[in-house]
């Protein structure tokens, strides 16, 4: 089996929910020379994984995209069903009667008093619908185990498109700069970090790092002056190790500046640990 | 004195012509609410059909009761999300099921208006597979930037013909596998497969192109003709 013969094998896969795993960790012929060839093949490999994160991510957008059509099915709908209205109340208006509003449409508000406290103390609208989406997401997180998995999922989908948007606008930099991380102990992992320092925002990501272990994080930093200065925690959605912030140090660093990632203590304030990734400006 | 066009009136303004008569201002308004309506209904359940009917009911709603929308209060944008989820939920409660997801992204995103505070994401998200919590603060650039990404990837969807987009529409919005999508449309298996990695490769054009060479390296596979092995 070639590399486009697997590569279609796990494009097609990929579309079906769960279909890689099935394909990478069946039974069959198939599933078996498949897997044979992504044991020596790391470009196969990577394309494995570089699937398994953008499946999430389309198949969001082609959820929540709606068919070309649903617009004038849905004005079709209203010319039909919808209340008959002055001046449009003419003979060529369906002669159809109103039909009474939805159940559960709720009712805008018109209360003078009710929006005068809304007005005046907007708070209070905000820790309504903060408690408002505390409630259903809390209600929704523990309804299932699956909908806990679905959330995560989301969760992560959004944390990579946060990424994603942080590096193209960063990238729209005229100034940008670019620095490869890489691994200080021959391990797989490898990084990117962009800034700029005309605007000193900073994105930073690495992939297959492993978890820091307990009471432990991983910290990116910036050597200036032979100092570490502290650039962030890295949080993790899915594989990926991410960063995205301001960082006045970049306005002004020397070549040859380093960059590092380091595993450090929870709140502490040492950068000392040799750094997992490191990269040269 | 002629009238201003509707697509130059504000959304009040056009809620007031809708509320007169104006099919032409709902058509406005469709233009711009309705796929974020659509989104907002998708994310609380998986079946397309449901979002469609939920759309439709959320715009015959704003027709039936324009007169009662007051601008003052809040955004139509934040008004018909809570039409729209309400219908949904109350449409799958009388089916007997859940919503399947948390609804977090329209909880930052422009369908809820500027009703919820951004804290209320954090809390959220904070709940989920991120380790160490902090959610992200988007800025305005930010949200425009994804906006930007999805627009990009939703004309792809759009404008891909039409054989290519009905097989990964069903594959991926109704969870239909390539055999199910050759025997609901009555093609050869061949013909599905060939026509979804068609629509893939569109797809992944656009996450190359859109978002970078970074994130092209880090989302879409390398074609091997691109290749250095």
């Amino acid at each position: 089996m070639d590399h486009d013969e697997v590569l279609e094998q796990l494009e097609l896969a990929a579309v079906e929910p769960g279909g890689l795993d099935r394909l990478t960790a069946g039974d069959t012929a198939e599933a078996a020379a498949i897997a044979g060839h992504l044991a020596g093949c790391p470009a196969c490999a990577t394309d494995l994984e570089r699937l398994r994160r953008s499946v999430p991510i389309l198949r969001d957008v082609i959820r929540t995209t709606p068919s070309p059509e649903l617009r004038d099915r849905t004005l079709a709908f209203v010319r039909e069903h919808g209340v008959a209205r002055v001046p449009q109340a003419a003979p060529t208006v369906s002669a159809a009667p109103a039909r009474p509003a939805p159940a559960g449409v709720p009712q805008p508000v018109a209360n003078a008093r009710s929006s005068m406290v809304m007005r005046t103390m907007p708070w209070v609208a905000a820790i309504a619908a903060a408690v408002l989406i505390s409630v259903v997401a809390t209600t929704a997180i523990v309804t299932t185990a699956v909908d806990s998995r679905l959330t995560a999922q989301e969760d992560s989908i959004r944390a990579l498109e946060y990424v994603t948007v942080s590096t193209i606008a960063i990238t729209g930099e005229p100034d940008v700069e670019r620095v490869a991380l890489e691994s200080t102990a021959g391990a797989a992992s490898e990084g990117t970090l962009m800034f700029s320092p005309s605007t000193t925002e900073l994105v930073v990501v690495a992939d297959g790092l492993t978890e820091p272990p307990s009471a432990q994080e991983y910290r990116c930093w910036v050597e200036v002056g032979g100092e570490r200065v502290n650039v962030g925690k890295m949080f993790f959605a899915d594989e990926l190790a991410y960063w995205v912030g301001d960082v006045p140090a970049v306005a002004s660093l020397p070549a040859g500046s380093t960059f590092g990632v380091s595993v450090a203590d929870v709140g502490g304030a040492s950068l000392d640990a040799d750094p997992v990734l490191v990269g040269r400006l | 004195m002629t009238s201003p066009a509707p697509g130059t009136l504000d959304d009040a303004a056009l809620v007031r012509e809708v509320a007169d008569g104006s099919h032409d201002a709902l058509a406005v308004l469709y233009d711009r609410h309705g796929d974020a309506v659509f989104a907002s209904a998708s994310r609380l359940t998986s079946d397309r059909g449901l979002a469609e009917e939920v759309v439709q009911e959320t715009f015959l709603a704003l027709w039936n009761r324009a007169d009662t929308f007051d601008p003052t209060i809040g955004s139509l944008a934040a008004w018909l999300h809570t039409i729209a989820r309400n219908r949904t939920v109350d449409r799958l409660r009388a089916a007997g099921r859940r919503p399947t997801l948390v609804p977090l992204s329209s909880a930052a995103s422009p369908e809820h208006g500027e009703d919820v505070p951004a804290d209320a994401l954090e809390r959220v998200m904070a709940s989920g597979s991120i380790v160490a919590g902090a959610a992200p603060v988007r800025s305005p650039e930010m949200e425009l930037a994804l906006s930007e990404l999805r627009s990009a990837l939703q004309d792809a969807l759009i404008e891909m013909p039409e054989a290519e987009r009905t097989v990964i529409v069903l594959a991926y919005g109704e969870d239909l596998s390539q055999s199910e999508i050759a025997e609901r449309l009555g093609w050869p298996l061949g013909t599905v497969k060939t026509r979804t990695r068609r629509a893939l490769a569109r797809m992944r054009q656009v996450l190359g192109s859109g978002v970078g060479p970074e994130f092209a390296r880090y989302l879409a596979p390398v074609r091997r003709a691109d290749r250095d092995d």
